[in-house]
């Protein structure tokens, strides 16, 4: 029987409107936490799609030896696609001229994520190609044809094999960002590598294995390769390790779709939390009723338990086909504006969601429902009465607890969990506080105040106790949604210095130091703004305080050579090869000093080194380095350490001398410019009188830059609404749990013959005052917060948002005015009879 | 004898002291005497009848509704005493708004577990005059018509014992004669106990039986019983 009353209750609670915030707060909370996740993670696949072109795969391993072919046929078994790639520098001769180049010898299946693009002429048309290089042919990068005077069918001999020019190759998607140590492209058959005869024992070579294939597959190859590796000689890396120009980016915007989806997460579930307060209390005549009537205890507990689980299972179903009819209506959006096809997600994110629902409504009514369930039957006959209070503790601890929880299972990360938990639980004592102070403060300035405003003020004082409660919950909403708008600008406006429209999109190496002014003219002329030019010395590290840098591995690397010599030395390992070394007197723009001090006009022989081969090699300020350039050698104290900001589109060096130390040796000098897509045909003529001069289009590679950051905008503008949602509702469930509260309040006023103008204004005077407070600390809180966040998660430079302290308060007492005029009107247009028997 | 109380006190414990608010009450009520209870506001009149109900539990002495002692009884078992014996009727009605008239009749049969509940509440709605309006909800009828069902609601389990609270304190006059006239009508049909609480001495006179509290002392107003 009693579950015929509870779905009775239930049935037309829901027609009579009675438990719309409680169903819309799980709702809400449901289409947040789905399609926040299944957006965010058919974006991300999205993304990391997209940006593993970067690496023409999804994972490389690469090593200076040949990779065990074991680990190859595993992955094959495994399901997982592979392709060869080796890369090492030769010469190239072609018609009695010879030139430094690159040799790329790649096998089947190359490249594994995105395109290679070739042309029938330098600078000419592109096409994306649909396989490799004939067997016998090698495509060549434009700068080669420049250097070599090259015509397409030209032969051009590499070692002991002869090929034939038959493309010019445009794009590769792996050819990066490292602009000094490629010399131009040759692209071969990795079958054909072995015929050159280049490959012998010590030379230098990067063999790499690319591998392509489902996530999860990925996943659990990694987990069986790893550790089979030497961390000295082998390098497993993946578009998020760091090292591609996007990763800083990428990771950043994953970072902040995770927080703002963790904060949508607690908005909702505050929602649900103040609308469970409400649900229950709205029940208290209802079970007092019952008791009276003879039900029992397990009886009214099995009637509400149902009708709760019935509302949430409803509320679940309702979120979650609204979850996915948004977020599959922003997906069209998304594709239509950047024509990209987003994977699908799995259905990890319909349980996610699912379960926080279920979660946030058991949860945050457990303790109201106890207290439901515990009212006694004489609240028929004294309507004060509202049952025992004594484990409200319980509440808190639940609450707490829940908010914990899903924080935890939403980013399954204990440090990020903790962190928001903590400073939130914080951020809400210091609210109460502050809130209640202020609102203390404001009764002295009521009373100077007209009559609307003294009652406001009176209401105020008098509700101290439930406003300093709503006062946190509004000044948690608006705080959170200050939080996620400033940081989204501080985002965006990050990614648009970083990459602003003009820009560089060339690199140009080799120029001769006779030729710089020349070339600075000649670009001037055709108005093309150019950054710095560097000098670049070719050089080779040979010791760190004395000891040696071995260039290559010499002997097998075993983790029994355990003394920090050896390791240091292992470290050490590769840093023997030439480096490009520069000299400057200023600090480059995008460096940071780190550690110790830039040179002013010191005229002293000194190195800056950038601070993760500092790391890499374990050195510090005061460390002596000895280079040795074109056989001369001389050692210089290391006295800086620098950051580099190496997503700049500038040239960037792991070490630069003072001007003295370096100006005497011969130099070629590099540079970047930007120059618009449609002018690219003058870089033909442009370049003709340097032939020596290189130069390298970045242009593609910005291309995926500006795709990937403006899918990431769309998606934090999505972020940013739902946010929006959530912190209205919790805004809207607060207000009319309050207006309740002010009822009895209302219609006493109202029978004495308050007229309906003074009470509509003091109540939303009130509530533009307790907005206007909360507004005002929660910017306070914001700012705090974002500071920790930026300065810690984002590893930005923390700012003041002045903008803020006036958008907060303001905003706050707009909404939350508007709110409770909204609520407060509905009462005062029905008449002073309707309204007492409402209350009776 | 239905109802007997033995040295029934009450008391609650404030900041100022103690409070009796009812002194030692002895009273005995046979089954189907009407009685009202008149007093002034706050002489325990409520209180009394909260103890009667086996709402509320006494500081000391006992309660006995049908030779039942209620301080032997736990809350989950008053409740089934009162869902088998007990009937209530509200100055403020309390219907649950959510539910419609019908739906509020069935509720105490429902909760007791009878079958036809659904029959007998019509039955009685349509008695009580409210026969077209089966599905309205409490907020659509008048406060008569919402005492009405609360009548029906009353009658449902065929209680032994009927306790009324200031039954017609929130209607109109006219209304409130109306209200009367349906509950003693329907009491003197189903031979129930009554026992109310009223300020009203005209409706305390209809009664057999009229008990004064002053200042949570109880004594009988002697009259002559027509």
């Amino acid at each position: 029987m009693w579950h015929k009353i509870s779905w009775r209750l239930l049935r037309h609670e829901l027609k009579r409107g009675e438990l719309t915030i409680m169903a819309a707060a799980i709702v809400l909370s449901v289409t947040a936490v789905l399609s926040l996740s299944l957006f965010t993670e058919r974006l991300q696949s999205g993304l990391l799609e997209r940006s593993a072109e970067f690496l023409a795969a999804d994972r490389v391993l690469s090593s200076r030896r040949t990779i065990n072919e074991n680990w190859i046929s595993e992955a094959q078994t495994r399901g997982i696609k592979t392709a060869e790639r080796v890369v090492f520098n030769s010469m190239a001769f072609a018609d009695g001229e010879l030139a430094l180049v690159d040799v790329k010898a790649v096998g089947d299946g190359y490249p594994l994520r995105g395109e290679l693009r070739t042309a029938s002429e330098p600078f000419g048309a592109e096409e994306t190609a649909t396989g490799l290089p004939n067997t016998g042919e090698a495509w060549v990068a434009s700068a080669l044809f420049q250097e070599l005077s090259l015509v397409v069918g030209d032969s051009l001999e590499i070692g002991n094999s002869q090929f034939t020019v038959s493309r010019v190759l445009t794009y590769e998607p792996d050819v990066g960002f490292s602009v000094f140590t490629d010399s131009p492209n040759v692209l071969i058959r990795y079958d054909e590598l072995e015929q050159t005869g280049l490959i012998q024992p010590g030379s230098r070579v990067r063999y790499n294995v690319l591998f392509a294939g489902e996530p999860s597959e990925l996943d659990a190859y990694e987990e069986w390769l790893t550790p089979q590796l030497n961390e000295d000689t082998h390098n497993w890396r993946s578009i998020e390790d760091g090292d591609s120009p996007l990763s800083r980016s990428l990771q950043r915007a994953e970072r902040f779709m995770l927080l703002a989806s963790l904060l949508g997460v607690v908005l909702a579930a505050t929602a649900v939390a103040v609308a469970a307060q409400r649900y229950c209390q709205r029940n208290y005549d209802v079970v007092a009723i019952f008791k009276t009537l003879g039900a029992e205890k397990a009886q009214i507990q099995k009637i509400f338990i149902l009708h709760l689980l019935l509302l949430t299972l409803i509320s679940i179903s309702a979120g979650l086909a609204l979850g996915w009819f948004i977020q599959a209506q922003v997906i069209e959006v998304v594709a239509d504006q950047l024509g990209a096809s987003l994977p699908a997600a799995g259905w990890q994110p319909y349980l996610l969601a699912s379960a926080t629902g279920l979660v946030s409504a058991v949860m945050f009514t457990l303790y109201p429902l106890l207290r439901l369930i515990g009212i006694p039957p004489l609240r028929v006959l004294n309507r004060q009465l509202v049952g025992t209070d004594k484990l409200r503790w319980l509440h808190w601890v639940a609450s707490a607890g829940t908010i914990y929880a899903l924080l935890l299972i939403y980013s399954q990360q204990w440090l990020l969990s903790t962190a928001l938990f903590v400073g939130g639980a914080v951020a809400a004592v210091l609210l109460l506080t502050i809130g209640r102070l202020f609102i203390r403060a404001s009764r002295q300035a009521g009373m100077q105040a007209g009559s609307a405003w003294r009652l406001a003020m009176a209401g105020l004082q008098r509700r101290a106790q439930a406003n300093s409660v709503q006062m946190l919950s509004f000044a948690t909403a608006i705080m959170l949604l200050l939080l996620v708008l400033a940081l989204r600008n501080e985002l965006l406006a990050d990614w648009e210095r970083q990459l602003p429209d003009d820009a560089p999109n060339y690199f140009i190496i080799n120029v001769a130091g006779n030729d710089v002014e020349a070339l600075q003219q000649r670009l001037n002329e055709r108005g093309i703004v150019s950054n710095d030019m560097y000098p670049v010395v070719p050089g080779r590290m040979t010791a760190v305080n004395g000891v040696p840098v071995r260039d290559e591995v010499t002997k097998e690397a075993g983790g029994d050579e355990a003394d920090t010599a050896t390791n240091n030395a292992e470290q050490r390992e590769g840093f023997g090869r030439e480096l490009s070394l520069t000299w400057r007197d200023e600090l480059p723009p995008n460096n940071v000093v780190t550690a110790g001090q830039w040179w002013g006009d010191d005229p002293q022989p000194q190195v800056s080194i950038e601070q993760e081969v500092a790391e890499r090699m374990n050195l510090s300020v005061g460390d002596e380095l000895e280079f040795n350039i074109g056989g001369n050698t001389f050692t210089v104290p290391v006295t800086s350490i620098r950051e580099v900001n190496w997503a700049s589109l500038q040239p960037n060096f792991f070490m630069i001398f003072n001007t003295a130390t370096l100006e005497d040796f011969p130099a070629t000098f590099i540079s970047s410019f930007n120059l618009p897509p449609e002018r690219k045909n003058e870089l033909y003529d442009l370049f003709k009188p340097f032939p020596q001069v290189s130069l390298i289009d970045l242009d593609a590679v910005m291309e995926q830059l500006r795709e990937v950051i403006e899918q990431v905008s769309i998606a934090i503008a999505f972020v940013l609404v739902l946010v929006l949602v959530a912190g209205i509702l919790v805004l809207l469930a607060q207000v009319q749990a309050s207006m309740e509260e002010r009822q009895k309040e209302l219609v006493i006023l109202r029978t004495l013959g308050a007229p309906a103008k003074l009470l509509s204004r003091s109540v939303t005077y009130e509530f533009v005052i307790l907005g206007a407070i909360s507004g005002l600390i929660a910017t306070l809180a914001m700012e705090l917060s974002l500071y920790i966040l930026q300065t810690q998660v984002f590893e930005m430079t923390a700012t003041i948002h002045w903008r803020f302290w006036l958008l907060g308060p303001v905003s706050g007492a707009l909404v939350v005015g508007i709110l409770g005029r909204l609520a407060c009107a509905r009462l005062v247009r029905r008449n002073t009879a309707q309204l007492i028997r409402k209350l009776s | 004898m239905l109802i007997q109380t033995t040295q029934l006190e009450k008391e609650v414990t404030t900041q100022d002291g103690t409070l009796h608010i009812l002194q030692p009450i002895d009273l005995a009520i046979n089954a189907g005497e009407t009685v009202a209870i008149v007093g002034a506001s706050g002489s325990g009149k409520s209180t009394l009848l909260s103890l009667l109900a086996g709402l509320d539990i006494a500081s000391s002495g006992d309660v006995l509704i049908d030779n039942v002692k209620l301080s032997d009884l736990d809350e989950e078992q008053r409740a089934k005493l009162r869902a088998d014996k007990i009937g209530f009727i509200f100055q403020s009605f309390l219907l649950i708004p959510s539910l419609t008239a019908l739906e509020n009749v069935m509720l105490p049969a429902e909760l007791a577990g009878h079958k036809n509940a659904e029959q007998q509440a019509r039955e009685l709605l349509s008695k009580v005059g409210l026969g077209e309006r089966l599905s309205h909800y409490p907020n659509q009828l008048s406060g008569g018509e919402q005492q009405r069902v609360a009548i029906a609601r009353a009658f449902i389990g065929t209680p032994k014992i009927l306790f009324a609270d200031e039954p017609t304190g929130n209607l109109d006059s006219t209304t409130g004669h109306k209200v009367e006239d349906l509950l003693f009508q329907m009491n003197q049909e189903s031979g129930t106990t009554l026992v109310m609480v009223t300020h009203d001495a005209e409706l305390a006179e209809r009664c057999q039986r009229v008990l004064r509290m002053d200042s949570g002392q109880l004594t009988e107003v002697a009259r002559d019983v027509a």
